[in-house]
Parts: C-alpha cells; structure tokens; sequence
C-alpha cells in the first residue's frame, strides 16, 4: 500500500477554533509542505462566548507571533488579571482566583502552608493578601511581570478579555497572508472513504467538492464531521455539571474597564461579566432543569449596568466531551470536541491545548494508531482536569437557597476530586497531578474562596518562628501594597500599549 | 498505647535507607518528633548502589550538607552518566548521560533537529551534542558556572561513592540532631488489637536484650527482610521476574589502576550485566544475573575475568526478587529502602528510590492522627515512580538484537508492559518522546537510551522540516564546535577531585 502522507488539511469552520487553528499550521509548516484551507460560511455566525482567557494564551500569540498590543487594540482586549466569584460558597460571599502565585517560598515549603498556620491559629489575613495579581486587580492597576526574582512583580500572571469575533478576524488576516486558503460556502455533505470509513472529501453547496488528507471539525456545537459523519460519540456530564443554557447581552459600559473578570452565582447557575475597551460582555448561564429562559433572562437584565446592545441571545448545551477527539482522519477543535462552560475561562485554552497537542504529533506520515491514541489520551486527560476543578466551584457550598444549590452539594463527585478535598481537608494539602492545568494557587483560591477549611496546618510549617512568621507575612503584604501603588492603572495601560482604534 | 498525634517514629534499619530516613527526619520536623533508629552491627548492610543520579544534590542542600566533606568522607567521584556496552548487539556502546542536548533552535526541542540530519544520514551522534558525555569521555569535570550563556553553565551531574561511609556520615549528622540510636537485633513486633480502627497498628519493638521501644510510626529499613512491612503486616509483593528477569549480583571491590574516570561503566555479560563504579580509593564491581541461566559459580568466573587491579575482600552474593510492595505505607509502618521493593542498579535509581519515599514522606507529613488519605496518596506517587522507572530498566532488556544467548532471546521476546509498547511505538513513528512531568527519566534519558539500543524513527518530527537538512547540519557544526571547545577548558576529573573533596582517610 502506498504511504499515505499528509498533504493537505481541511478545516471546517471559522470562528475562534477554526482560525487558531489555521494560522498555527501555517505558522510552524510550510505552504509546500502541507497546505491549509478553511471553509466558513458568512451565514453561520459563531458562538463566541469565551471572551476571556488565562494565561496559557501567551504560548500561543507566540507561537504565531503576534504583537500584543496590535491585537489588543483590533479586539478590543483589556488585560484580565483573574476572577472574582460572588455569592458561590454561600449568598454575600465573595472571593477572587487571581493568575500568579501568592507570596515566596520560606523554608522549604510552599508559601501557602506559612499563610495556612497564620490563619487557622490567629485568623486575619487572607491568602490573596499576599496576591500581586489581587491587589492590583482591586486597585484597578496594571503592569507586566518581573524577571527579577526578588521583585514582587515576580510572581503576576495575567491574561486577556476580548472580542473572540474580533480575535478570529485577525488571526484571519495573518493565516490568509501565510497562505491559509479561505472557501465562503456550506458543508452539504461529507463523503467517507468505503475501505475503512476515512473523510475522503467534503461537498459544499453549489456541488464544489473538497479533498482532503486530514480534516479539522472545527464547526462548533454542530460537530458536523467528527458526530455527523463519524458517530464518535458522546460523555455527557450533565449529571456533574448540570448547565446547560445561557442567556447573553451586551452592554454600553458605564465605567472605566476593570481588569478582572466577574462570576456571581445566582439560583440555578451563574451570571458572567466581562469588561472590553468598548462594551462588557454579559451572560447567564443556567440549569433550565431550575429555571425557564424567562425567567433567567430576567435575572439577567436585572444584574447589568448600562444600556443594552442588541438583543438577548440564547445558547444550548450539553457538558462533556466527545467519546475521542480525533477519529480516523477528524480532529474535533473547539466546541465540536466537547463543552465545559466558561466558568474559569478554559474554552480558548481547550482549543490551543488540541492545537498544540495536534502540532506535536502531527501525522506527517500518514494517520497511525500509536498517535491517535496518545492525542486522545492527552486530551481527555486535559478535560477530566478541568471538569474536576469546575465541579469543585459548585460542589462544595454552602447555599441553602434553592434546589440547584442543594443537589449540587449532595451530587455524587468523581473520586479524583474527593481524594483532593479530602487531602486539603486534612492539612491543607495540594497536589498538582500530571499536566494538571490549575496550579496549586488556582486550587487553593477556589477551595478556601467555597469555604473549605483545613483542619490543620501542613507540619512542616510549624518549623518556621511566630514571632519571625507573622513578621515576614507582613513584610510581604507591605511590600506588595507598594509595588501595587507604583503601577500605572489598567486604563492608563492600556491606553498606552493597545487602545483601541 | 498509641499516641493519637504521631509523636515518636522508630527506624528499624540503619544502612543507607535508615540514616538518610533519620537525618532528613530530624532536619525537617526536630522540632516537633522524636526520632529514635534501631541498628545491629552483627547485620552488615547491602551497601549496592553506590552509584546515583543527580536528584541526589537536592536531597543534599535540604538538609545542609556541605559537598567536599561529604564526598571526602565517603571517598566519593564524580558521575556525569552511564556507559553501556554490548547492550543493543555485542560491540555496542552508548552513554546516557545526565544532561540534556545541544541548545535551542527554536520551539522544538533540539534532538527533533538533530533526528532529520541523522536520518538524512548526517554524521553526528546525539552524543557528540552532550557536554557531560564529551567531558565524561575526556575524564573532565567541573561544576556549572555563573555565566548564563555559557555551555558550561548548566551541567548535570551526580555522584560515586561509598554507601556504607554515605550512612555513617549521616549518622554523625542525625545523632547531632538529636536521632537516638539502639544498638540491637529485633526480637518481637507487637500490635494493637483493641479492634479499634488503628488494629493492627504497630506499637512497639521488643530488642533481644529485651528492651521495648515504642512509637507512633514505623519505618521498615530492615532491608530485603522487610521487617515490619512484610514479616509483621503481610502487606504483599508484586513479582516483577517476569519483566526483569535478574535474580543474583555477585560482587567485588578492586584497587584503582587508574585515576578514577566521572562515569558509571554498565557492560552486559550472556546473562546480565556488570557495573564498574569507579572512586577515590578503589573500583566497585558487580556482576547482576539470572540465575536460571547462569550457576553463581559461573557468574562469579565472568566477573573475576573482566576486572582490572588487585582484589579486595572475598566476591559476596546477593539474592534478590524484582519488584514492589502492594503498599508502601500500611497502617502506621512506611517502608523505605530495599523493603519496599527491589530494582537492579542498571540507572542508580535505588538511592533515589530512597529518597523520593522520603521526600514525600516528609511531604505528607501527619499532622495528628495517620489519615488514610494521606497514605492512599502516598502510596500512588511511589507506586507510580516505581512503575515509571520498571519501564525504563525493561527498556534496556527489550530493546536488543542479541541473540547469542536464551537469556537474551527470552528478553527480546518477552511481552512488555503497554505503556512501554506505546513509548516504543511513538518514537518509531517520528521520533516522539512524551514523557509524563512527574517521570524521574526525561525525554534526553528515553532518548539516549532507544537510539542507544537501535531502535530507529522511520520519520524525523514535523515541525523539523521548517529548516533545510544543510542548514541544520551547518547549526550541528557550530554547536558541536562550542561544545568540544567547552570541554577542552574544563579541568580534569582526578585534579578537580585533588583539590576539591580528597578523601581524607
């Protein structure tokens, strides 16, 4: 049998997920290589929640080498320095996961264990007191992060809101100027191969017929090649992350944008709030199992400031992932491999986790098991993690104001997860498994920020002098308030290095 | 009765596994327990692994170990890798070394480029892009320096040294620390049987001069004998001969002919493989084997005929079984060492084995009571870490053409684990390594040793295509020339030894 060599890729769909995709072949192979074209339809508009990101996007833009502020200024994009959740662990509660870490290493344990004696023995400061990415997200400042060690600005970490429409219209430009092939029509069709059921070619309205070696489904909840042509299956997670509508508006803003994001809870789900340089993005995701689409568009409009632009938009959904990523020759990206909602912003990063996953085991010679499987594995891996830590924000509450609460604290929660409650329960311990996304910081902002409580205080902790601790912590604290007061505002910011045009 | 905070720890077992337990013990939380270590002078210690792997020096820095009086006082070398000879075919030879490969070209790690030269039929080996190999090579060393772009400013490296004088030094160092040491052989073990949920718990030792010495918590250092862990709690074996099929070491120290070289040799025999680990004062010598294909006696003649220099002492015999505990940690007894499992010497990994239990152990640390999470946690690092390292060591069996014995037949027929198939099988497509972030052995170590071995990519990565084959061979040159340029600076082994750790008996 003649070797079957990769030669040409077919993406369906535009969008975010679509347009990731396409600039980042075109930037790492050559045209001669393997070549690149991606159907879209002007007709079908994209989903584009997923305004806002974590820091991983980074690796991306440099990937394909994108100037920051020339993109932050074409999408609108404002800098993103965490999420504020309200009303999660119990009605009036608020806390923040900031990016970064919290505080420095002393004595050979991990800076939270220190803040963790602090707490459980004199109460006071919070462990965000100790958060560069905090403070300065409350002050509504903004800067960039240190490569001295020693500066506090060390440890700041910080990501994007923007415009994904916007986003995918310039990753566009750049792809189609590195040959990226741009086709306007529909998929009518998908034509399989007889001998082993391999994508041999899509058909699009107006007959056209196109061939490829490897096809990318990137066209959304559809799944329209991965599901409709390859019936790959589906793991519903409904009954872990019960979700499964949204509700979203836009609206003029009536303040200057602040550089985090806002999750407050309602009673059957959660409400987001997303600050752009021109309007905030906003949208209510829910369980219509609680709540009926009138009643959570009410809820809505009731939580937003400033006038309305355009209308409601309502989005179904089912949470989870498909049964494999990529079957034959389809690789899902973006909503068509699964959906978790945007609760901690990991839409856009699931994407660039598939991208980069797909670039590393590119099937340059043809479609071979060994590969398949590990990209499947790899993924999965990635969405298992994240599904836990998602879980984990609506789990462990204290709400005692509606069904939904209620059920989701006595639902039945994945082992893995209950392993990791249970070793935070104990000492405060946190273990970051594999190539966990989350870091140890991100897991103890939400466990602490639900109310979780260790019963004691890592051992080793206990080494460090009282008198010496309680000194240091605030030193620290000091030391970053003051690093916080010499940074220049987020609008000030961003009206220097990527103001919108 | 026991205590419901762990308060009290005993060691049963001194040797390398039971002081560096007691010293890293008495470092981190003196504070807070008692430690107490019960030793007999009439059980020698087994003493392999003499050899380690550069984890080591972290474990070193936690406690405050000062290096040049360490290494002088354990007659200690430096080790910049591992040559194996007659691995992949008789005549073979490859060196894994400690370090990684040439510098970055771009997002892609360097061996990818280097790959599409060698499959091109370019003339470099991945070895001649190693710093440690050339200078291990050259019977160089030295440590890193300050300079942030130089090739010598990030070089790996461990050690060869003396265990018995390793655990003695750790002994001085816990003793200062307040580690209390007993004198003794273990005459009885007694549990708790209140029914309670701590049944079965262990809750004192009984010496044979009839002292009693109770604790909270037990490490099991005792050994092959295990002690606590097998004799008392039962806690059960996996049987890994199946996969590594070495059952015996017979073993021999040697006088020096030569000025110690900075590298472990590793060289197969029809049944096995012998290592050569070379320190200040005299050779280490061991002969590992099956003895289903080889009698002792003839093991012993195999090594006796490929030494160098006087012998000293008698050759000793050691009979093991490769494997693992089902649970490292069970009830209230932590087993550390050669008791909670057995893997040959073939990549030093048995020190390191030691001190990752401990780390972890110190890492979940009980706070009050033992909680049951804790211990599941535990044990599913460990028994992680050990089945990553299994799969390395197979790799060197399975991965051969040699067919001039039944020993080595068996070996490249035998079925090997699915995760090892898989690693196999991704590099074979394009050269793909994707080890997990937890694995002690990185890409570099899986790399060394499956092109060592022959295993060969039908296909160079992708994303290596982006450069001409010319142009990377011009970039190989280049970085092949700092390299060799780098080395030639460096001083010798033996001088830098000479004024730096001389042993001082």
């Amino acid at each position: 049998m003649k070797k079957s060599k990769i030669e040409s890729v077919v993406i369906v769909g535009g969008g975010t997920a679509g347009w990731m995709t396409a600039l980042a072949l075109a930037s790492v192979f050559d045209g001669e290589q393997i070549s690149v074209t991606l159907v879209e339809s002007d007709q079908i508009a994209s989903v584009g929640v997923g305004e806002a990101t974590i820091p991983e996007i980074a690796a991306y833009n440099d990937l394909v080498g994108i100037d920051e502020n020339e993109f932050l200024s074409f999408t609108n994009g404002t800098f993103k320095l965490g999420i504020e959740f309200n009303d999660w662990g119990k009605k009036g509660d608020s806390y923040m996961h900031p990016f970064g870490t919290a505080g420095f290493q002393l004595d050979n344990i991990d800076f939270y264990h220190h803040w963790q004696r602090q707490y459980l023995n004199k109460g006071g400061a919070d462990i965000n007191d100790y958060s560069i990415c905090y403070q300065a997200a409350k002050a509504k400042k903004f800067g960039k992060p240190s490569d001295n060690p020693n500066s506090p600005l060390a440890n700041l970490s910080y990501a994007y809101h923007f415009d994904a429409t916007k986003y995918a219209q310039f990753l566009r430009g750049y792809a189609e100027q590195r040959g990226v092939k741009r086709i306007e029509g529909k998929v009518t069709k998908v034509n399989l191969r007889e001998q082993d059921g391999f994508i041999n070619s899509i058909t699009l309205e107006g007959n056209q017929q196109l061939v490829g070696d490897l096809f990318i489904d990137c066209s959304g909840f559809k799944a329209l090649l991965i599901e409709g042509a390859l019936k790959t299956g589906f793991d519903d997670w409904s009954h872990l992350l019960p979700c499964n509508n949204a509700v979203t508006i836009a609206t003029k803003n009536t303040e200057e944008p602040i550089p985090y994001t806002q999750a407050t809870a309602h009673s059957a789900g959660w409400q987001w709030r997303i600050p752009l340089q021109n309007r905030v993005g906003n949208g209510h995701v829910y369980c219509d199992k609680y709540m009926s689409k009138e009643q959570a568009t009410t809820i809505l409009l009731d939580n937003i400031s400033g006038a309305t632009m355009g209308e409601v938009k309502h989005i179904e959904f089912t949470t989870g992932m498909r049964k494999k990523f990529w079957h034959k020759n389809c690789v899902a990206i973006g909503l068509s491999c699964g959906f978790i909602e945007p609760l901690e912003s990991t839409s856009i990063h699931l994407i660039q986790a598939s991208i980069f996953t797909l670039l590393n085991l590119f099937p340059v010679d043809g479609i071979k098991r060994v590969e398949v499987d590990k990209y499947n594995q790899l993924l999965t891996d990635s969405f298992i993690s994240i599904r836990d830590f998602i879980i984990l924000h609506y789990h462990v509450n204290q709400r005692d104001d509606s069904d939904f609460w209620r059920n989701c604290r006595d639902m039945e929660i994945p082992e893995s997860l209950k392993r990791k409650i249970k070793l935070y329960e104990s000492a405060g311990r946190i273990y970051r498994e594999g190539s966990e996304l989350f870091t140890v910081n991100g897991w103890l902002a939400v466990m602490h920020g639900q109310g979780l409580r260790a019963k004691n205080c890592h051992p080793l902790a206990n080494n460090y002098p009282e008198d010496k601790l309680e000194q240091h912590l605030s030193v620290i604290k000091n030391t970053i308030e003051q690093a916080v007061t010499l940074m220049p505002s987020h609008t000030d910011y961003i009206k220097k290095h990527g103001a919108a045009k | 009765m026991l205590n419901s905070t762990v308060k009290d720890v005993v060691i049963v077992g001194g040797g390398s596994a039971g002081w560096m337990t007691a010293a890293a013990l008495a470092n981190a939380l003196g504070k807070q327990i008692s430690v107490r270590l019960i030793e007999s002078e009439q059980i020698g210690t087994v003493g392999v692994g003499e050899a380690t792997i550069p984890e080591i020096g972290q474990f070193n820095r936690a406690l405050g170990i000062n290096e040049s009086e360490f290494l002088a006082a354990s007659h200690g070398t430096f080790k910049y890798g591992i040559e194996f000879s007659h691995w992949g075919k008789l005549g073979d030879s490859y060196f894994h070394s400690f370090g990684t490969y040439g510098f970055k070209l771009d997002s892609l790690q360097f061996y990818h480029h280097w790959q599409k030269h060698f499959l091109a039929g370019g003339q470099f080996d991945i070895s001649d892009f190693s710093l440690e190999t050339q200078a291990a090579k050259s019977g160089k060393f030295m440590h890193s320096n300050n300079n942030k772009n130089s090739p010598l400013s990030k070089i790996a490296y461990g050690y060869h040294f003396d265990a018995t004088q390793y655990a003695l030094f750790l002994r001085h160092y816990a003793e200062q620390r307040g580690v209390i040491r007993h004198e003794g052989l273990v005459e009885s073990v007694q549990q708790c049987q209140d029914g309670s949920a701590q049944n079965g718990f262990i809750e004192s030792i009984t010496l044979q001069d009839g002292k009693v010495i109770r604790g909270d918590l037990f490490i099991d250092c005792s050994g092959f004998k295990a002690l606590l862990i097998e004799g008392t709690l039962k806690t059960g074996y996996q049987d890994w001969s199946h996969l590594l099929p070495c059952d015996s070491a017979v073993t021999i120290a040697t006088e020096n002919i030569e000025q110690p070289i900075p590298y472990t040799k590793s060289t197969a025999h029809s049944a096995g493989w012998q290592w050569r680990i070379p320190l200040q004062h005299r050779v280490g010598n061991g002969h590992v084997y099956c003895s289903k294909y080889m009698s002792s006696a003839q093991a012993t003649a195999i090594l006796l005929d490929n030494i160098e220099g006087k012998l000293i002492g008698e050759p000793k015999h050691i009979k093991f079984v490769t494997g693992m505990r089902n649970k490292f940690w069970h009830k209230n007894c932590v087993a550390i060492g050669l008791s909670s499992g057995f893997m040959e010497p073939l990549e030093s990994t048995s020190l390191h084995l030691i001190q990752s239990g401990i780390s972890k152990l110190i890492g979940l640390f009980p706070v009050a009571a033992i909680e049951q999470v804790e211990v599941d946690q535990y044990n599913k690092m460990l028994t992680d870490e050990f089945l990553s390292i299994r799969d390395f060591l197979v790799l060197h069996y399975s991965l051969t053409t040699r067919n001039d014995s039944e020993f080595w037949r068996y070996c490249n027929a035998m079925e090997i684990p699915e995760t090892l198939k898989s690693k196999l099988a991704l590099y074979q497509s394009c050269g793909r390594i994707l080890p997990k972030d937890e694995d002690i052995f990185a890409e570099e170590s899986w790399l060394a040793v499956m092109h060592g071995q022959g295993l060969r990519a039908d296909n160079n990565h992708p994303a290596a295509d982006v450069r001409p084959v010319e142009v990377i061979t011009k970039q190989l040159e280049k970085i092949k020339d700092v390299i060799d340029r780098s080395v030639q600076s460096m001083p010798k082994h033996n001088e830098y030894i000479q004024n730096y750790c001389r042993s001082t008996k």
